[in-house]
């Protein structure tokens, strides 16, 4: 079977140098200053290959991946050899997962950290229920057990200098950009924690993507956005992945127009997923004006402990927090029913989201890494493998932790701390990443489900999660009020 | 047939001016989103008319002198081909039916 990414040319490859041979100026309104410099002369479009610089200049458009030596097949298609990867958050629990896959395939990992998410957590009094080690113990951990050498630096996403250097030292062919707050209620505690979570993810991305222009404008950023930027839509219109298709059509007035690639409206539901909305804008503008490439990865509601890689050894797991800030929902879901807390859902539970499990995430950050958008290409997936409602999601975990490990579950309504539709219609398109990039979910919620549960009610973990338990029903509103939510109403079996 | 062609350069002077059949040529770009957003509409005219029509696609970036020659101010623009000559021109993101009226003439 042919792989997803085989007839990708060196026009899509980070290998390209296209510097100085192609006119960056033809981009959008400038158009009429290139025509100018042209003259008469034929030009067509050259490149140089960085990693065969004997190949001289050649058209980019000849050569497929299939073709080129330098790709290499691999189980998520075509794979640039060797090929260097820098993770900006590469201590998070996205980030050390994905560190230590790409590690196993072959990828040269490189990344940044300055703590901030142990921080995090550490204010609000809380922890990771798994413990993690600390990042020299990790990368010792990945070399010994398996044989990963991951280039690793402590810093600042938001230190433009430090990191300039080190992109201009690593020379990354993909930048996995992790390195955000991901937390909707720990924007919402106060003004403080609202401009900290905005500052640290606006001015970080918007910093790297001038660092990219000027060291590496060839490379790919993986940015992660979230399915909460466009909120759910009332009038039940699809939410589409990122853009209007072309045939979709306003009318108004008896006139009609193409809304065929234009951004659809945004309608985020927190500070934090402001913070995402605004890093799509300035991703789209920055590829637009400096023909950058990214991938914006609207990720659903993520989950799930597994990869296997992290459970290899103890001193390589991912961390995995359950508080109200930093614990996504059926990961809190889970440390409920181990400790006998019925498990919370907000106000009615029928909010529909998208979800997705660790090992899947991974599978889909691969392929993605692996077919690298077009020169100026700002390029959206919606990145899940299915969807539910809080309340069927709670009513898996009561399922498995009842059936298959003995937990009396119980389910309760609680009061909706948040701003947002209770029910609501949710038609989420996600085509493009099993269509163009061959993603197949792997992971039903069920079979994760059961692997939380094996980890989380081993005696040293659950007594963690017991120690942090006040700090799993959430006490921010987003209103500002600061009380802990009341039950509505407790539900014992199915 | 029925697939949307490549037109380069190179190749457009064969393809579209000295086509049999009339040529629907989108003029488009890389960072250009409803560029993207207009290929399955295109893949499915090439299918639909295969034989009667041919549908192209030009990336004006990659190929400045043909872009250049047709003054392409603006991506994308849908310009239709007949017998050499350019006999319908549009720019800006077109919907199925405006792509249809488009093409009334020649289909």
């Amino acid at each position: 079977m042919k792989l997803h990414n085989a007839d990708k040319t060196c026009w899509n490859c980070p290998a390209i140098d296209l510097a100085g041979k192609v006119d960056f100026r033809a981009c959008g309104q400038s158009v009429e200053r290139f025509e100018k410099s042209l003259g008469e002369d034929e030009v067509y479009v050259m490149a140089e290959c960085k990693r065969r610089p004997e190949l001289g200049l050649f058209d980019p458009m000849g050569i497929t991946f299939e073709e080129c030596p330098e790709w290499v097949e691999s189980p998520f298609g075509y794979m640039l050899r060797d090929m260097r990867v820098m993770i900006p958050g590469i201590d998070g629990y996205l980030g050390w997962a994905l560190a230590l896959w790409l590690g196993r395939l072959g990828f040269q990992v490189s990344g940044i950290d300055n703590y901030s998410r142990r921080d995090w957590v550490m204010e609000r009094g809380a922890h990771t229920v798994v413990p993690i080690a600390r990042m020299t113990e990790r990368l010792q951990a990945a070399r010994e057990v398996l044989g990963i050498n991951i280039n690793f630096r402590r810093m600042d996403v938001t230190d433009r200098g430090r990191l300039r250097e080190f992109i201009d030292e690593v020379k990354p062919e993909a930048i996995v950009h992790y390195a955000e707050c991901p937390s909707a209620p720990y924007s919402m505690i106060d003004a403080d924690h609202a401009v900290e979570v905005q500052r640290n993810n606006v001015l970080g991305t918007l910093g790297l993507l001038f660092i990219m222009r000027d060291a590496v404008p060839e490379t790919s950023l993986l940015k992660l956005g979230t399915m909460g930027e466009y909120g759910t839509p009332l009038t039940g219109r699809p939410l589409f992945e990122g853009m209007f298709p072309a045939d979709a059509v306003l009318h108004w007035e008896g006139r009609e127009w193409s809304m065929g690639g234009e951004l659809t409206p945004r309608d985020p539901v927190s500070f934090y997923h402001v913070s995402k909305v605004q890093d799509t804008f300035n991703i789209y503008e920055a590829c637009k004006y400096w023909w950058l490439r990214s991938y914006d990865i609207m990720q659903g509601v993520i989950y799930g402990v597994y990869t296997e890689q992290v459970v290899a050894d103890p001193r390589l797991r991912t961390r995995f927090d359950i508080d109200e800030w930093f614990g996504t929902v059926i990961n809190r879901f889970v440390a409920q029913a181990v400790i006998g807390i019925p498990l919370t859902i907000y106000g009615a539970g029928e909010q529909m989201r998208g979800f997705i499990g660790l090992q899947d995430a991974m599978q889909c950050m691969t392929r993605l890494i692996c077919s690298p958008p077009e020169p100026g290409q700002y390029g959206v997936v919606n990145q899940m493998s299915g969807y539910y409602s809080i309340r069927e999601l709670a009513e898996v975990v009561a399922r498995v932790g009842r059936r298959d490990f003995d937990l009396p579950v119980k389910i309760q309504r609680v009061e909706n701390p948040r701003v947002e539709a209770d029910r609501h219609p949710f038609e989420p398109i996600y085509e493009r990443l099993p269509d163009e990039f061959g993603f197949e979910p792997q992971v039903s919620p069920e079979e994760e489900v059961y692997r939380m549960f094996e980890l989380l009610t081993r005696p040293d973990i659950k007594s963690r999660i017991q120690q942090k338990s006040h700090l799993i029903l959430p006490k921010t509103w987003w209103s500002g009020d600061k009380r802990q939510v009341e039950t509505l109403e407790i539900w014992d079996e199915e | 047939m029925g697939q949307v062609i490549r037109l380069t350069d190179r190749n457009f002077e064969q393809e579209v001016l000295e086509s049999q059949v009339p040529v629907l040529v989108d003029f488009w770009a890389s960072w250009c989103l409803p560029c993207k957003a207009a290929e399955p509409i295109l893949a499915e005219l090439a299918v639909q008319h295969d034989g009667r029509l041919k549908v192209g696609k030009l990336n004006v970036d990659r190929n400045p002198k043909t872009r250049q020659h047709y003054q392409i101010m603006g991506v994308p623009t849908f310009a239709l081909f007949r017998a050499g000559e350019m006999v319908q021109r549009r720019t800006g993101s077109q919907s199925r039916q405006q792509l249809l009226r488009l093409l009334e003439e020649v289909l």
